[in-house]
């Protein structure tokens, strides 16, 4: 009896998303039916338009790649006890900052040109995210807010770019094409969308972000100083060192995420680049439970929903009804406690009978 | 298995959606439907033709700028027609439209060279022109505002069209009105559209042009919670009854007879790619009919841009488009 217990709130990193996903997708169902559609139409069309074609499934997995990445960067914040909402500004000036090196890269061969690309995302993202740990350090500024800022820094910096000094010809807010070299290869290729190498690059990451917080020195000190930041200092970790350090390792993965979108899908910057995913991220890491693993499986899941939802529209149904089941996704995740002890009484009443 | 429950959803997908009729569908840019102007235009241009013709109408909101290349496909796939909008959409549309040499897109705002797209391009400029005189005409601080989306071709024809308008006026009536410009750097966001129009108000600006789609709502709920003596012009659609009194006009490009017309040729067997360029002249651009403001208005400026109007329409008045353009136009001498 207590053994199954202990069993279930260990495992609670998996009920909990997966039983947010099933209540979400069940009460989006009843808002369809309300609105008079019908859900197995549109789930069907959901599934179609994120699996059902090689077209679908490439699609999926392009939007999954940054998103991934988004979310590792914002969940890693959250171990070190950091609230990274500058995702969005660190995503930005890392595919800012790698754009203009790749269109420098025409001389260098490919073996050279894509690992500077990626290294040079990454330090564009975690210098601008270092800003915030800094000021946090330096002088109390809660890193919400200065990332919040930054982002908006960083929003209008690159429009200022890609409108004047690195406009390419034509009028629209897009930078010039990056050199061929500093492109990752296609994998796959099915009509006008294709499958770049940058999904490698993802789960990389998630490996990598896994080793570092669960497997090494430095890991365990972030997550000390993000537990109980006195006490870790009491215990010799040094809070000003790590949180610096954990907001530039976010703001890398960020910055990354940012350099995917220019390697593999649009090869240039382009206006509003950005988008939302830096915010997906805090949706990503909070349904992942910031775990590199869970976040993986978060990010694909706010990928196929989001592919998806396109293909709901073909079927007749708006794609709002996405942004409702995302919406209760998260809320039941937030306020997992509640759940948690839902189910606790579930279980107690079935073990009374 | 579950290849054949694929199989089965994508029939009835298929069925769903394609009857005996032309289907129709239509992919918005990331401002989507609800815009009250650009989006929502195109949108009742399909339901236009939906109501006269034989047609379905079928709608894909884009949610984020790399969704353009899916959802044109998947609704190249399924349906006849595709409507594209915006100019933004131009790179994916040239990327997709060539596979599908069956179906046929309708382009607003953009060029794309395939048989199969028929571009529609406007004069933003003239209409622009109209309610930027009518603008410095009216403005009781000397000082005007232009808010626009992002710098691209169309919004820039707007800006130009707008401060070629308000030159006009000075040059002809002696006077010297000011025009304060910004870009808001999105299509999509009505609160920095308004911050950056109470921004121009507090410099002092009285009347200012939104060219910015949903942002542009920002403009108009500015000049609403400004109060009296603040006015917003309107664009794309007819935007006078959303704060009536508070918007003065509105510099219409009727982006839904363009649909219309669009769909129309391909019922009719007429369509043919290439491009349409929609003017004053032909009524594809205007100025909205003023229905809350026009009292406001003396009878002489009404006058005035009747004259002007002709000498568009006419050739005599070639208002500019781009900023070279706008740097070397010279006032016509007209005679009211």
């Amino acid at each position: 009896m207590a053994n199954g217990l202990k069993k279930f709130y260990m495992n609670d990193k998996i009920v909990v998303p997966v039983f947010a996903v099933i209540t979400s997708l069940f009460i989006a169902a009843i808002v369809m039916i309300m609105i008079g559609k019908n859900p197995i139409v549109a789930y069907g069309a959901l599934l179609f338009g994120a699996f059902g074609t090689k077209g679908a499934l490439i699609n999926n997995l392009m939007k999954a790649t940054p998103l991934i990445l988004t979310g590792l960067s914002v969940g890693l914040g959250f171990r070190a006890g950091l609230f990274n909402i500058g995702a969005n500004g660190q995503l930005i000036i890392g595919a800012l900052l790698s754009t203009y090196i790749g269109t420098k890269m025409i001389a260098y061969p490919f073996y050279l040109s894509i690992p500077i690309m990626l290294i040079t995302g990454m330090v564009g993202g975690a210098l601008w995210a270092a800003i915030a740990g800094w000021l946090k350090v330096a002088r109390g500024a809660h890193e919400v807010i200065t990332t919040i800022m930054l982002n908006y820094v960083a929003v209008f910096i690159a429009n200022y770019v890609v409108n004047g000094p690195f406009q390419a010809p034509g009028g629209v807010p897009k930078s010039p094409e990056i050199a061929y070299s500093a492109r990752f290869p296609n994998l796959i290729t099915s009509g006008a969308t294709w499958l770049s190498a940058g999904i490698f690059v993802a789960l990389t990451a998630v490996v990598v972000v896994y080793i570092l917080i669960e497997k090494t020195k430095m890991g365990y000190e972030v997550k000390a100083v993000g537990f109980n930041p006195y006490a870790a200092e009491y215990g010799g970790i040094s809070i000003g060192r790590n949180t610096v350090m954990a907001m530039a390792i976010s703001g890398a993965l960020a910055g990354l995420a940012g350099t995917m979108q220019v390697m593999g899908l649009y090869y240039r910057y382009l206006g509003a680049l950005g988008g939302s995913m830096g915010f997906d991220g805090i949706t990503i890491a909070l349904i992942g439970q910031n775990d590199p693993i869970g976040i993986a499986f978060a990010a694909f899941l706010i990928s196929s929903i989001r592919a998806g939802s396109n293909q709901m529209q073909i079927a007749g149904v708006s794609k709002n009804i996405v942004i409702i089941i995302q919406g209760i996704i998260i809320f039941l995740v937030a306020t997992n406690r509640l759940v948690k002890t839902f189910m606790f009484w579930k279980r107690k009443e079935v073990e009374e009978a | 298995m579950r290849k054949y429950l694929v199989a089965f959803l994508a029939l009835v997908l298929v069925l769903g959606t394609i009857g005996m009729s032309i289907t129709v569908f239509f992919v918005t840019d990331t401002g989507g439907l609800g815009d009250k102007s650009f989006n929502d235009s195109a949108w009742a241009g399909v339901e236009m033709a939906a109501k006269k013709y034989d047609v379905t109408a079928n709608v894909i909101q884009s949610y984020e700028q790399a969704d353009y290349i899916p959802n044109l496909t998947a609704a190249a796939q399924v349906s006849d027609v595709v409507v594209a909008v915006g100019f933004m959409m131009q790179d994916a549309l040239a990327k997709v439209a060539p596979q599908f040499p069956n179906t046929k897109f309708i382009f607003i705002d953009g060029v794309v060279k395939s048989p199969n797209v028929e571009n529609f391009l406007f004069k933003e400029q003239q209409g622009a022109f109209l309610v930027g005189y009518l603008a410095a005409a009216m403005t009781k601080t000397g000082k005007v505002g232009y808010v626009g989306g992002i710098p691209i071709p169309p919004v820039l024809r707007y800006q130009y069209g707008y401060e070629a308008g308000v030159k006009t006026y000075n040059v002809l009536n002696g006077a010297n009105v000011q025009v304060l410009s910004g870009y808001v750097g999105s299509f999509d966001d009505p609160a920095a559209g308004k911050s950056m129009t109470n921004s121009q108000f507090s410099e002092g600006a009285d009347i200012v042009f939104a060219a910015a789609g949903l942002s542009g709502l920002g403009t108009i709920e500015a000049a609403k919670d400004a109060g009296k003596g603040h006015f917003a012009i309107g664009v794309d659609q007819d935007q006078d009854y959303l704060a009536p009194g508070y918007v003065l006009t509105s510099a219409m490009k009727r982006v839904n007879v363009a649909v219309f017309d669009g769909i129309k040729s391909v019922v009719e067997g007429t369509f043919k790619g290439g491009t349409i360029t929609l003017t004053l002249k032909d009524n594809g651009i205007g100025m909205s009919p003023m229905t809350y403001t026009k009292q406001l208005v003396p009878k002489p400026i009404f006058h005035q841009l009747d004259v002007l109007k002709k000498a568009i329409i006419d050739g005599k008045l070639v208002v500019p488009g781009t900023k070279e353009a706008f740097q070397a136009f010279q006032v016509p001498q007209i005679q009211f």
